[in-house]
Order: C-alpha cells, then sequence, then structure tokens
C-alpha cells in the first residue's frame, strides 16, 4: 500500500515544490510585468517596486500553496499582486488626505515619510527632474545611478572610477544637495505651474 | 556612527524614482531581486517533495493506523504480561511516541509552534497536550515622576528568552509575544562596557532622542549599564558543579540529549584540575551516576557522560532534590558550589506544585549552593519553569539551541560561574524639574518596591564577573528643561562576606545626544535589540512603529560592527520577522491606530 510518487516534469509543479531553476524563469518573466501592471494602475514607480517586491517575497513565501490546477504560476503571481495593491489603496483610505502645499513636506523629509499621493503628482516628478538637471554633473549622476538605475555603491564607483567610500560620501553630498535644490525651487515651481 | 538618515534618504530615493518614465524596472531591480527572493526556497527539494499535497493525507493516516495499531500490540502485550515490568514502560514508551508522531504530523500540517504555544501558568504536570510554556507579565506603562520618582528593579542577566525566539524565528515562525522579555534579548548582546579596575562596577550612560511607535513629545532613550569587574580564569575559585540531567523520554526529540552531552564535554575541556563534577540524572526516578570526580580523573567523567541515555517519564522533583544531596555531601566553602540543571523543563512525575522545589532551591542559595537552568529542546518546551528555577537559585538561565550557543555560554566560563555581586537591585531616582514621566522597558518580572531597595532580604539578581546588564528606560522631558535627569543607585552584596555596599551616579541632560548618528555602536545597538523586542512582544508603546525602520538601523550598524557574528544574525532575524509580520497583517484587517487610547491598565508582577 506504499503510495507512489508522481514523477512529472510540468513547471507548474516544479513551483509548487520550490525548484530554484524554475522560479527563477517565471520571475525573470513576471517581475517586469507585475511593476509595469502597478505603474499603469497609478502608483508611482517606487511604489510601484515595493508592491512588486512584497508580492515576490509573498509568493516565495508561500509557494507551497500554489495550486496548479487553478491557474498558471504568471496568473498565481498577478492575482497576489493585485490584491496587495488593493490592501495598498484601503490602507491608504485610512490616512488623512495629504496637503496640497508640496513645500511642507520637503521641510520635513528628514524625519517624515513623504506621502505616496504626493509622489505621485505629475508636478512632483516636474521639480524633482529640474532640481536634478541643476545638480552638479557629478551629483546628478550619482543619484540617478543610485536610484533609477538601482546600482551598488560598488558597480556606481565602478563606473565612475571611484572608491566605494567615496560613492557614499558623494551620495551623501548629493542627497542634501538635492533637498535644498528642491525646497529652493518648489515655491517658484507652484507659481510656474499655476500660470 | 556615520551621520546618515534612514527616513531622508528614502525620501530621496522615491523622490528620484517618481523621475522614472518607463514601464519596466531596472535590470538591477529585477536581477536583485529575483536573487534575494531564491534565497527564500528550500534548499534540500526531495524533504520538500515528499511533503507535496498530492500526498499528505495519504501518509498521515498511515502513520496514524501503524502508531494505532503498535499501540495496541505493545499494550496488549503488557496487559498478556503482567509480571513482565519492561513491556509496561515498552508501552508507556510507545504511547509516548505516538505523541510525538502527532506532534510531527501537526509540524507537517503547518501548525506552526507559534500557533500553539500558549501563555497559561498550568503547570506541565499530568498535561497531556503538547504545548510551549511562557507567562506573560505585562508591559510597563508611563510613571508620572509627581507621582513617583523612584523606579526600582532587581537586575538580570538571563538570555533565554532570546534564543528561545531566535529558534522560533528560524524555524519561520513568529514566536508568541509572551516568550519576549526585553531586557533578555537586550542583555544577550555584548555592549563593551570597559571593566572597572578597581571597584565591583562601574556604570554608563547614555541617551539620545528616540521616536518610537506613536508619537510622543520629548521623548529620549535611556540606557544604563553595568559592567562587573574581571578576574582572570586562573584566579577563579575551584568549582564543584552538580550536573543535573533530564534523561526523560521527551530529552530523546531533537537529540537534546545530544546536544547537552555535547556541551558537557565542551565545558569539561575548559575545567581545571581542581575543579569537581558530579552528575544526577532523571527519568522516571532520579539517581546518581558519578560521585564527584576530581578533573584529573576525566576519563571517568566522560565515560559518565556518554553512557547518558533517555528513558520513560519526567520526575524532575526527584532528580532536582537527589542533584542538591550531592552537592550538599561535596560542598566547600568558598568554592563555587553550583547545581546545573540541564532540561526541557517539561515534569509529569512528582509533586504537583513547583513552589516546593522553588523554596529549597531559594534555601541552598541562601546556604551557598547556587543554580544555572540551562534550557534544551522546542515543541513542549517549559521556558516559566526554567526562568523561575534559574531566578530562585541565584544563578541565572540560559537557552540552548545549538553547540555555538553552547560555546558563546562558555566562553566566559569565569563569569558563567563566578559570581562578584548578589542581590543587585537598582534604583533610579529621577528628578520631576527635567523628566516628566518614565518607562522601564522590560524587568516586568523584576520588579522590586521602592521601600525594599534598602531591605536587604529582599531577593536581587545576581552579576558574574565580567558580565555586564543593561537596562532601558524611555523618558519623557519637560519641554526646554535642562538639569540632572536621574541619580541611578546600585545596592548589592559581596557573594562571600554578604557585606552590603550602594553606590550611586547622576546623569545630566547635557550629556544626551542629539540622535541615532551621534551615539555609540553598542548604545544604537541596545536601542535597536529593544526596538525589535518591543514589537515582537506587541507592547502597547511599539503601536504604529515599523520593524522595517528597526531592520534598516540594524543593517546600518551591521555595516560599522562587520565582524560582529552577534549583529549579523540580528539582522537575520528582524528581517526574517519582518517578512513573518508583513504576511501576517496581510491576512488580518488594518489595525486601528489610537494615539490617545487607553493605556495598558493592568500590571501583573509576579
Amino acid at each position: 500500500m506504499e503510495p507512489h510518487m508522481v514523477q512529472t516534469t510540468d513547471s507548474s509543479l516544479e513551483i509548487q515544490i520550490g525548484s530554484p531553476d524554475v522560479w527563477r524563469q517565471v520571475l525573470a518573466r513576471t517581475v517586469p510585468q507585475l511593476y509595469g501592471m502597478f505603474i499603469r494602475r497609478g502608483s508611482h514607480p517606487a511604489l510601484a517596486e515595493e508592491l512588486t517586491q512584497k508580492t515576490v517575497f509573498d509568493a516565495i513565501r508561500r509557494y507551497e500553496t500554489y495550486e496548479p490546477s487553478k491557474g498558471t504560476p504568471e496568473q498565481w503571481l498577478f492575482t497576489i499582486g493585485k490584491n496587495n495593491l488593493a490592501l495598498e489603496m484601503r490602507n491608504r483610505q485610512n490616512h488623512a488626505k495629504p496637503d496640497s502645499d508640496l513645500l511642507k513636506y520637503l521641510d520635513a523629509m528628514d524625519s517624515a515619510p513623504l506621502p505616496d499621493e504626493v509622489l505621485e503628482r505629475k508636478e512632483t516628478a516636474e521639480l524633482v527632474r529640474t532640481a536634478l538637471s541643476q545638480l552638479d554633473a557629478k551629483e546628478q549622476a550619482v543619484l540617478t545611478s543610485k536610484y533609477l538605475d538601482d546600482m551598488s555603491a560598488r558597480q556606481i564607483g565602478q563606473a565612475m572610477k571611484l572608491t566605494e567610500k567615496a560613492v557614499h560620501n558623494l551620495l551623501y553630498r548629493a542627497r542634501i544637495a538635492l533637498r535644498d535644490k528642491l525646497i529652493q525651487l518648489a515655491p517658484q515651481f507652484r507659481e510656474e505651474q499655476q500660470i | 556612527m556615520k551621520k546618515h538618515n534612514e527616513q531622508f534618504e528614502k525620501n530621496i530615493a522615491r523622490l528620484v524614482k517618481s523621475t522614472g518614465e518607463q514601464q519596466i524596472p531596472s535590470e538591477h531591480f529585477t536581477n536583485d531581486l529575483i536573487e534575494e527572493a531564491l534565497k527564500g526556497l528550500p534548499k534540500d527539494q526531495p524533504r520538500r517533495q515528499k511533503r507535496s499535497t498530492i500526498m499528505k493525507p495519504f501518509i498521515k493516516s498511515f502513520i496514524k493506523i501503524a502508531a494505532c495499531v503498535t499501540i495496541v500490540g505493545a499494550l496488549l502485550s503488557a496487559i498478556l504480561m503482567p509480571s513482565l515490568q519492561t513491556s509496561k514502560e515498552r508501552a508507556a514508551s510507545v504511547v509516548m511516541k505516538y505523541d510525538q508522531l502527532q506532534m510531527d504530523i501537526l509540524y507537517e500540517e503547518g501548525y506552526a509552534t507559534g500557533s500553539m504555544a500558549h501563555g497559561g501558568t498550568t503547570p506541565p504536570n499530568g498535561e497531556d497536550v503538547d504545548a510551549m510554556f511562557f507567562k506573560t507579565y505585562g508591559v510597563n506603562p508611563f510613571v508620572d515622576t509627581e507621582d513617583d520618582h523612584l523606579s526600582t528593579f532587581a537586575i538580570d542577566v538571563d538570555t533565554g528568552s532570546y534564543t528561545v525566539c531566535r529558534r522560533y524565528l528560524q524555524q519561520g515562525n513568529l514566536p508568541p509575544k509572551e516568550a519576549v522579555r526585553v531586557e533578555e534579548f537586550v542583555n544577550y548582546f555584548k555592549y563593551d562596557y570597559p571593566a572597572p579596575r578597581e571597584d565591583n562596577f562601574a556604570v554608563f550612560f547614555e541617551a539620545m532622542p528616540w521616536q518610537f511607535g506613536a508619537e510622543r513629545k520629548n521623548t529620549q532613550l535611556m540606557r544604563i549599564g553595568l559592567k562587573a569587574m574581571e578576574i582572570p580564569d586562573e584566579h577563579r575559585k575551584p568549582a564543584i558543579l552538580t550536573f543535573v540531567i533530564d534523561v526523560s523520554g521527551s530529552m530523546n526529540r531533537e537529540n537534546r540529549l545530544g546536544l547537552v552531552k555535547q556541551s558537557l564535554r565542551m565545558l569539561i575541556d575548559k575545567l581545571r584540575p581542581e575543579d569537581k563534577i558530579g552528575i544526577a540524572v532523571y527519568g522516571s526516578r532520579g539517581r546518581h551516576i558519578l560521585r564527584h570526580t576530581g578533573l584529573e580523573d576525566k576519563y571517568a567523567i566522560l565515560e559518565a557522560i556518554n553512557s547518558l541515555q533517555s528513558e520513560g517519564s519526567t520526575n524532575a522533583e526527584e532528580g532536582i532534590r537527589i542533584g542538591y544531596d550531592m552537592a550538599d555531601k561535596a560542598f566547600v566553602p568558598g568554592y563555587i558550589n553550583r547545581v546545573i540543571l540541564c532540561s526541557d523543563g517539561v515534569a509529569n512525575v512528582g509533586r504537583t506544585g513547583h513552589e516546593e522545589i522553588f523554596k529549597m532551591i531559594k534555601d541552598k542559595a541562601d546556604k551557598g549552593v547556587t543554580l544555572s537552568a540551562l534550557g534544551f529542546g522546542m515543541g513542549n518546551y517549559n521556558d516559566v519553569l526554567m526562568e523561575r528555577l534559574g531566578d530562585k537559585g541565584n544563578g541565572y538561565y540560559a537557552y540552548i539551541d545549538t553547540l555555538d550557543e553552547a560555546k558563546r555560554l562558555f566562553s566566559n566560563l569565569t563569569g558563567a560561574l563566578q559570581v562578584v555581586a548578589r542581590d543587585v537591585k537598582i534604583q533610579v531616582d529621577f528628578n520631576p524639574d527635567v523628566v516628566r514621566s518614565y518607562r522601564l522597558i522590560g524587568y516586568e518580572n523584576r520588579d522590586v518596591a521602592d521601600v525594599d531597595f534598602r531591605n536587604d532580604k529582599v531577593d536581587g539578581g545576581e552579576i558574574g564577573a565580567g558580565h555586564s546588564t543593561t537596562a532601558l528606560y524611555e523618558l519623557k522631558l519637560w519641554p526646554e528643561k535642562a538639569g540632572k535627569i536621574a541619580t541611578t543607585y546600585i545596592r548589592y552584596k559581596d557573594p562571600d562576606t554578604f557585606e552590603v555596599t550602594e553606590i550611586s551616579a547622576d546623569f545630566d541632560s547635557q550629556q544626551t545626544a542629539e540622535g541615532f548618528s551621534d551615539i555609540s555602536n553598542s548604545f544604537a545597538l541596545a536601542s535597536v535589540v529593544t526596538e525589535f523586542a518591543e514589537i515582537m512582544r506587541e507592547s502597547y508603546w511599539a503601536k504604529g512603529a515599523k520593524l522595517e525602520d528597526t531592520l534598516a538601523k540594524a543593517k546600518q550598524i551591521h555595516t560599522e560592527l562587520e565582524d560582529n557574528t552577534d549583529v549579523n544574525e540580528l539582522v537575520d532575524l528582524i528581517d526574517r520577522a519582518s517578512r513573518l509580520l508583513k504576511d501576517k497583517t496581510a491576512t488580518e484587517p488594518a489595525p486601528i491606530h489610537d494615539e490617545d487610547g487607553p493605556q495598558p491598565a493592568e500590571i501583573h508582577y509576579k
């Protein structure tokens, strides 16, 4: 009465038993798609990254619960992703609506998180673009490499021919420069937008 | 610490990212995420394969039927051959194994140990349900200095709670909140306090502004660190050690007894020729297996250790009594006379309450035979009993989950064995002109009445050579007031002469740091450990606090203390916990943040 093992090469089952090779292939396809889905549904890029991360970790943690009969692994990941987005939106309703005054948030950005709604405004992105373009070239490069291209300090160091320590120092200065520039430009920027 | 502001960096990162116009993430983001995520998959594929859902129900019922058949068979043979005592015992052991099988099946079904734990104080005697025992002592409230400017407690150097919770997290479960005692988390770590040269103690203060959980104004985190004098190994007093080892059936699980044996062998390598070791064991009955033997006869000791085998039920009381009898006979005044209990704390035979054992242990401790409780095992581990035994025995309580943990514990053997101060109590006298209110973080079961601080009959805590202990307070200060924050009094007895000494030290608001970036690495570490423990025990004061923020700070400390394996492990544990918590909150309704809500009204002290 020994139960016999079901031998299969179906990738759906491999997902269920946590095969890293199959998971890698699935994630390589799905991660960009998930991110795109979050962006299209109105998330700002940082939030889209956070939601993508959460979704992937949720799935990996619960890999054993994946049910092949209910759909492909990609569909399963998308379902988790959509639930996460819905949860995010629900949580957001519990908070007060943020003020329209951007400067108020920029002034407090050392100690308080910037609200997602502020980051989703078009004028915020415009302001940051303008501020970035007015920074010193090196500062601009280090900020975009780090936060837009998600490069590590080591990789940036190799690209810019700097030591890792120097990259950290440069990043430190660049962050402060950007904050000061944002605060300086914000009022004028708002006026420009209003005209 | 480097100047670094996590919140600020995160905001900058999000702002810069907001300029991205692509509908796909960066290549680095995708690759890093995939590599990081794959780490969460099991390494041992074949074992997992067995657990696939297709086979589970079938195997479970098969195991259950097989176990039942075996039990019935064994019981029948016991009944048919009543004269054969061994058959009865065999039947009992089969029943026990069936319990164990059931337990394993529960694990398989995903009923994590965390969910099985309960905070009851029911003594485990006669308890047939497999469970972990923890007890909650409540969470200290903020106290207005106008009402009570004195805060008094007994020190604690135990570390068991941290290692127990580590085990939970490493097994992929959140520990039950009752298992978290903040002071034991904090005291697990080494904080490089310099040792005093002349006095028994050195006291260290540090404070910084601290925002944790819901917004509270003018809050500071203050640390009081106490470091006992060091004694070189060659100056340690000779030790008469009596091991009382639990060899009951439950010690067979997870190779608990194997770990005890390995730990003992390691300890023996560190002892000196003039030290002596005696061993008593208890299963169904207690008995001694090695009379006190000098280390010159190491072979006989090792042989006795190797002969240990698990057996029958658990008569802890008898085992402990026999151990103390042996220790009494071998007692040498002026030496270290210590009983070391190695157990999972599960007692099912013997008298019902533990109060009698506690009383005996306390009496013996007063006469100079102290007790240390070393906890082993998980699944049906009794944390409450082990912690109280260590407390009553004027020794300490540690939990050993791996050989590395045993190594860490015995690395300062002199400190583990030789007490340099007894009945240590701390009283902090806050200045009401500067401090509006305070709360002691942790030490809930070490509370001492203010009036008993100078009552030398009231128990305090013990501290070993070179050991340190740390207490943290959250303070609410009056706005824009400066001056003395507090005077701290420390009172203790000499372990040999019982002579009482009291020392005091002041701490001034001018000595507080400006923020996380200005404090010492060791204070930074203590603050992170505190936040971690507060969140894990779901403290009222941790409402709204995010483990991710604590994780970011922990990572920052890790860059400064790269070689510190304890910190490395802490980062890993916080990371695990934060993922598990996220998972938990995702399946629960969003918590309501009510900053003006009621404070915890009921405070339970022992």
